[in-house]
C-alpha cells in the first residue's frame, strides 16, 4: 500500500496524536510534582496542576475540548472519587466540569469502569477511546486520550485530553479530500474515526473485515482503504 | 398506605375473575397490583378465605395458593389467633401517593404521547445498536440488566432500567439519542416504575432486556427495534390501564 494519500493521512494522524500525548506528558509531570510536594494528597493539592491544565487548552485550543486529571478512587485523602477537569469552550476561559460523583444518582458518572480509565489502569500504558457517547460527562461525540499516572508503581489515576470526534474529522479533512480512492481511518474495533467515503460514517462499524489495513504506529487505529473511486461528483 | 381511595376500587379489586386459566397468577396479579397503588391500604385486613375466595369465584385452594405467593413477596402478612387474618403490608414508599397523583392528571393522548415518543427514541436507538455496538457496549447493557435483576428496591431498579434505555442510545452512538433518552428518564422514569412497584414481577422486564441485548449482539436491527418496540407498548399499556383505574377509583 504505496498510495502516497495514504501516507499523508496517517502522517496527519500521527502528528495530532502525538501533539497531544506531549500535552499530556506535561501534565503528568505536574501531578507527579504535586503528589510528591504533598504530605497526605488532598483534593485542594490538585490546584498545583491547574496551570499545565491551563496551558495545554490554551496551546492546542483548536484541538482539545477538554483536559485534566481523573483520580483513582482511594487517592486523595478528602475524596472518593474526583475529577479535575476543565473544558475549553471557544472563546471562553476554562470551565470546570461538575459531574454527578454520587453512585445513586441516575447520572452518576461511573468513571471507573469507563474504558479510557479502566484501560490505562490496567495496562499502564496510553491509550485512545473512542469515538464514543460521552454521556453523564459531557454530552458529546467523543475521542478521549487518557494516560496512566503513577508514582513507583502506585496507580493515582489518568491525564486526559478530549476531542470532539468532528474536531478530529475537520483535521483530517483536507488530506481526506484530496485522495480519489476511499480512505477510511478506524479504530481498534474497527469503528469508523474519520472517512472520505459517505457511505461508512463516522461512528459506523466496518461490515466486513477490511482486506487492505495499514496499522498506525503510537495508536490503536489503522487506515483501511477500499479500491475504486469514491464515487462523489464535484458540485 | 398513605391516603385510602374510596371504597369502589375495592369492589373492582375483588370483582369476580372469569379468566379461566392461571387463576392463582391472576389473582396474585390483581391483589399485588392493587396493593402498590395504594388502592388496598397498609394494615387493611383481606376479607376472610372463604368470602374473599367467593367474591373472586375462585375455589379456596387457588386463593391460598394466591396468598400464599402475596406472603412470599412481602405483600400481605398473615397473624393467627383471635384478630388474626391476612394484613396489607404496603410497601412504605412516600413517592407513590404523588405519583399516582400525577399518572391520574396525565391524559390518555399524553400518555399515548408520550409511548410514543418513547418507541420513536428507544426503538430507533435498538435498531442502531445493532448496527453499532461494540462488544463493551453489549458487556455494559448485560452488567446493568444484570443490577437490574439484583436490585432488591423500586428505585435501585428504576436506575438500573433507566440506564439500560440511556445506554442503548450511547451504543447507537447517538448523541441526539442519548441526550432525548436522558430527557425521558429523567421526566417519566419514575413514572414508568410505578405500575411495576412490587406488582410486577421485575424478571418479566429482565427477560425482555435481555432478548434485546441478544438482537443487538447478533446484531439483528429489525428483531431489536422489534422487541424494543413491543416491551414499550406493553409499559405504555400498563399505564393506561392503571390511568383508568385510578380515574374508576374517585
Amino acid at each position: 500500500m504505496s498510495d502516497r494519500h495514504v501516507d499523508q493521512v496517517a502522517d496527519r494522524v500521527h502528528t495530532i496524536v502525538a501533539d497531544i500525548f506531549d500535552s499530556l506528558d506535561r501534565i503528568l509531570g505536574s501531578v507527579v510534582a504535586c503528589y510528591r510536594a504533598s504530605g497526605s494528597f488532598a483534593c485542594a493539592d490538585l490546584a498545583g496542576v491547574r496551570p499545565e491544565i491551563f496551558a495545554c487548552l490554551s496551546r492546542a485550543h483548536d484541538v482539545v475540548a477538554g483536559a485534566g486529571v481523573i483520580v483513582a478512587p482511594g487517592v486523595l485523602a478528602d475524596r472518593r472519587r474526583w475529577l479535575e477537569w476543565w473544558q475549553a469552550p471557544p472563546e471562553q476561559d476554562p470551565i470546570f466540569l461538575d459531574v454527578d460523583l454520587d453512585p445513586e444518582s441516575l447520572d452518576f458518572y461511573d468513571y471507573t469502569h469507563a474504558e479510557w480509565f479502566a484501560v490505562p489502569e490496567h495496562t499502564r500504558r496510553r491509550h485512545i477511546v473512542g469515538p464514543y457517547v460521552d454521556y453523564g460527562g459531557t454530552d458529546t461525540y467523543m475521542l478521549t486520550f487518557t494516560a496512566p499516572a503513577e508514582v513507583n508503581g502506585r496507580f493515582l489515576g489518568v491525564v486526559g485530553a478530549d476531542v470532539r470526534a468532528a474536531t478530529f474529522e475537520a483535521l483530517l479533512l483536507g488530506v481526506l479530500a484530496a485522495s480519489p480512492t476511499t480512505i477510511t481511518l478506524v479504530n481498534g474495533e474497527d469503528r469508523v474515526v474519520a472517512t472520505n467515503s459517505p457511505r461508512l460514517p463516522a461512528g459506523s462499524l466496518l461490515p466486513q473485515p477490511a482486506p487492505h489495513r495499514l496499522p498506525l504506529t503510537g495508536s490503536p487505529w489503522s487506515i483501511v482503504t477500499t479500491t475504486g473511486d469514491r464515487a462523489i461528483s464535484s458540485l | 398506605m398513605l391516603e385510602r381511595v374510596s371504597q369502589l376500587p375495592r369492589a373492582a379489586v375483588f370483582a369476580p375473575l372469569d379468566d379461566g386459566s392461571g387463576r392463582v397468577e391472576v389473582v396474585v396479579r390483581r391483589l399485588a397490583e392493587a396493593i402498590a397503588l395504594g388502592l388496598i391500604a397498609d394494615g387493611d385486613q383481606l376479607p376472610a378465605e372463604l368470602e374473599l375466595a367467593n367474591a373472586l369465584k375462585v375455589s379456596t385452594v387457588t386463593l391460598r395458593a394466591a396468598l400464599a405467593a402475596l406472603r412470599e413477596r412481602g405483600l400481605v402478612e398473615t397473624r393467627r389467633g383471635r384478630g388474626g387474618g391476612t394484613f396489607v403490608l404496603a410497601p412504605a414508599d412516600p413517592s407513590t401517593a404523588r405519583l399516582r397523583r400525577r399518572l391520574r392528571e396525565l391524559s390518555t393522548s399524553e400518555l399515548r404521547e408520550i409511548g410514543d415518543y418513547r418507541c420513536a427514541i428507544a426503538g430507533t436507538a435498538a435498531r442502531l445498536a445493532a448496527l453499532r455496538a461494540s462488544a463493551d457496549n453489549v458487556a455494559r447493557l448485560r452488567q446493568l440488566v444484570g443490577r437490574l435483576d439484583a436490585a432488591t428496591s423500586v428505585g435501585e431498579r428504576r436506575r438500573a432500567d433507566g440506564r439500560f434505555h440511556i445506554e442503548v442510545a450511547a451504543a447507537a452512538q447517538s448523541v441526539r439519542l442519548t441526550r432525548a433518552e436522558i430527557d425521558i428518564q429523567s421526566e417519566v422514569g419514575e413514572l414508568l416504575w410505578l405500575p411495576y412497584g412490587e406488582a410486577v414481577d421485575p424478571r418479566d422486564v429482565v427477560r425482555s432486556h435481555t432478548r434485546v441485548i441478544d438482537a443487538i449482539e447478533a446484531r439483528d436491527p429489525h428483531t431489536a427495534r422489534a422487541l424494543t418496540e413491543e416491551h414499550l407498548d406493553k409499559g405504555t399499556e400498563r399505564l393506561m390501564e392503571f390511568h383508568w383505574r385510578l380515574v374508576a377509583s374517585e
